[in-house]
């Protein structure tokens, strides 16, 4: 048995992007145990929705936990309170929150794709697939009026309406990127430097996949076909727009990547789909009537499954707001994950598990 | 979503009869504060049709400590820290400290009088 | 081996790289900016001020009854609220421009918690004196009618 040394990559280190803190012990390389600190960002978002805001307000301070997946909270808060005001949404609200759920996810995963790229040492790739993910963030722009913070669903429906010119910008940039997204598949598979890095690092198996209960593109990657789209008809019509689910077989962080890509051309049949089929009724259901009860929704982030419970009281203020990200469900399996890797691909490693620490730490 | 009545003696029991890894997924643990009482909730959710939620809940008082469920569901371990610091309940091998540093206010999510 | 010929081709294409600020980006025309106020439509229900997330809107009043007013540009979210809870059509409106930086001597953050207090102030101050008034306007009108039946009695 070798020295064991004990390595920090720690809240500020050079290759991430969110402030989380391992600590690693090695040996000759090989890393043997972890130890995780997570909560650096804790804000206290969950005291402040039921202490200083009213419910109807709330959808807008639940958007700011997260700047990747804002849209998925506003629509799974929305979802949760119209349950509590026992309201109906209109159809073209549903068929709206889709559009741009999808079209966040297209953003979100491209992102990922380009910090793994990033760390494994193809800065080439990352400028390009950056350079792909703009033409997104403008439209997203064109469709929700700000490029980050969409402030897009509301309790009742949606906020703004769909125009002609903007349908038209999206079919056109969505024909210029189909060839775009061949070229990117073709080098995450087929490139062999990358597949060094990639193949058969923080590997999880299917059994542990499921005795850990990971969550998101993590869990499908691994063999286990979940996903919270497939599971939940009530409340958007996903089977109807052509939604398949993605997975893999390996479980590490090439099956990842490939999985992401997959998932973009899903996303993007969706769009088209939804754009076809949007039909004509009022974007928002008005009412007066107070929360009351308690209600539970899940929806599918990015990455992974996102999960809402509200408690109303008759009053405007709630009594009390849980928020489980998809992250939270994954720590476990990352910690684990690192198992046996080597110390150098530790950053690719955790930028393949997409964490999103805002969202873990609200 | 199926709210499942459980006490605090028989919980890993109930639990430990119902939850199989290949059939139902641990989302999480949550606590709610009643007042004089505290409504400790755990959400499960099926893997296979039709995908039904299940609630496991017991209504405590705030000094009783409860059992973990780490030897059952090896994940949990994440999600009873964070109510450990938030909420102040107890709960048997979880110490303080995950969440909140010392010096910063205690139990946030209680209510105040 | 095809990357390595594609990133030779780079070398002659022109960079993606937009100056920004010194060049100008995409911005839509439904662009979601700062909330513009026409007075002479606005009739004072208060409907923006509570339903606005942050408080970015607050109104106050003198002693006269006349209202006010006032808007924060740096606390606004641009989430249009206000413009959806206004009953008159017009009276706050989106224009579409981009919010300017704040410069240390508008003071923009401590001068709005301070400005906002005052104002709620002035609101219960003149509604406590308008209740004062009221109170002393029935006394005496109670007064005068009771001298009244005294006199009519007589």
């Amino acid at each position: 048995m070798g020295k064991q040394y004990e390595i920090p990559v720690g809240a500020q280190h050079i290759s991430l992007l969110e402030p989380l803190h391992f600590k690693f012990t090695t040996e000759n390389e090989r890393i043997v145990d972890t130890a995780a600190n997570v909560f650096y960002v804790h804000r206290g978002i969950e005291k402040a929705c039921c202490t200083k805001f009213k419910f109807r307000q709330v959808s807008f301070v639940v958007g700011r936990v997260c700047g990747l997946c804002s849209i998925s909270h506003t629509t799974a808060y929305s979802q949760v309170a119209e349950k509590l005001v026992k309201i109906e949404v209109p159809p073209r609200a549903k068929y709206l929150r889709m559009l741009v759920i999808e079209l966040d996810r297209i953003h979100s995963h491209l992102l990922c794709l380009s910090h793994v790229a990033e760390n494994s040492g193809f800065e080439a790739l990352f400028m390009k697939t950056m350079q792909y993910r703009e033409a997104f963030m403008e439209l997203l722009e064109a469709v929700c009026g700000n490029r980050v913070q969409y402030d897009f669903a509301i309790v009742g429906g949606v906020a703004r309406d769909l125009k002609p010119t903007v349908v038209l910008m999206i079919r056109e940039r969505m024909d210029h990127f189909r060839h775009q997204l061949e070229e990117l598949i073709d080098i995450f598979r087929n490139n062999w430097t990358l597949s060094l890095k990639n193949k058969s690092a923080g590997a999880i198996s299917r059994d542990d996949a499921l005795r850990l209960n990971v969550v998101g593109p993590f869990a499908r990657a691994a063999g286990l076909a979940i996903d919270v789209r497939n599971e939940t008809e009530d409340l958007l019509p996903w089977k109807e727009v052509g939604f398949t689910i993605v997975t893999g077989t390996s479980g590490d962080v090439y099956a990842r990547n490939l999985v992401r890509l997959h998932e973009i051309e899903v996303s993007m049949r969706i769009i088209e789909n939804v754009l076809d089929g949007l039909p004509e009724s009022a974007l928002v259901t008005e009412t007066k009537a107070f929360p009351d009860g308690e209600a539970v929704v899940r929806i599918e982030a990015p990455r992974g499954e996102l999960f809402y419970y509200a408690k109303g009281n008759k009053t405007q203020v709630l009594e009390r707001l849980k928020i489980k990200a998809p992250t939270f469900s994954n720590i476990s399996a990352m910690v684990e994950g690192f198992q046996g890797s080597e110390y150098g691909s530790a950053p690719a490693i955790i930028a393949s598990y997409d964490p999103c620490l805002s969202c873990t730490a609200r | 979503m199926k709210k499942v009545e459980t006490t605090v003696e028989s919980l890993k029991r109930d639990i430990g009869n119902f939850y199989q890894p290949d059939k139902h997924h641990f989302i999480v643990m949550n606590a709610v504060d009643l007042g004089e009482k505290l409504e400790v909730q755990w959400f499960f959710s099926d893997y296979d049709p039709p995908y039904d939620i299940t609630t496991f809940y017991t209504i405590i008082e705030p000094q009783e400590e409860l059992p973990s469920i780490k030897e059952i569901i090896s994940s949990a371990w994440v999600a009873e820290a964070e109510l450990v610091d938030l909420i102040d309940i107890h709960i048997e091998n979880t110490g303080k400290g995950f969440v909140l540093e010392e010096d910063s206010e205690m139990a946030p999510l209680r209510k105040k009088k | 081996m095809k990357t390595f010929f594609k990133a030779l081709g780079n070398l002659f294409k022109r960079p993606v790289t937009v100056k920004y600020p010194f060049e100008k980006t995409f911005i839509p025309e439904d662009y979601r900016g700062v909330i513009g106020f026409n007075e002479s439509l606005c009739i004072w229900c208060h409907r923006c001020e509570s339903a606005c997330p942050p408080g970015a809107i607050v109104f106050s009043q003198d002693m006269e009854g006349k209202q006010r007013y006032y808007y924060n540009r740096a606390v606004c979210i641009f989430c249009e609220e206000c413009i959806r809870s206004c009953p008159k059509e017009g009276a706050l409106y989106n224009t579409h421009q981009p919010a300017q930086c704040a410069v240390k001597e508008d003071n923009i953050n401590n001068g709005w918690n301070i400005l906002f207090e005052e104002a709620l102030q002035s609101r219960a101050a003149y509604a406590a004196e308008k209740k004062r008034l009221a109170a002393e306007k029935a006394a005496s009108a109670k007064l005068q009618a009771e001298k009244a039946a005294q006199v009519s009695k007589e």
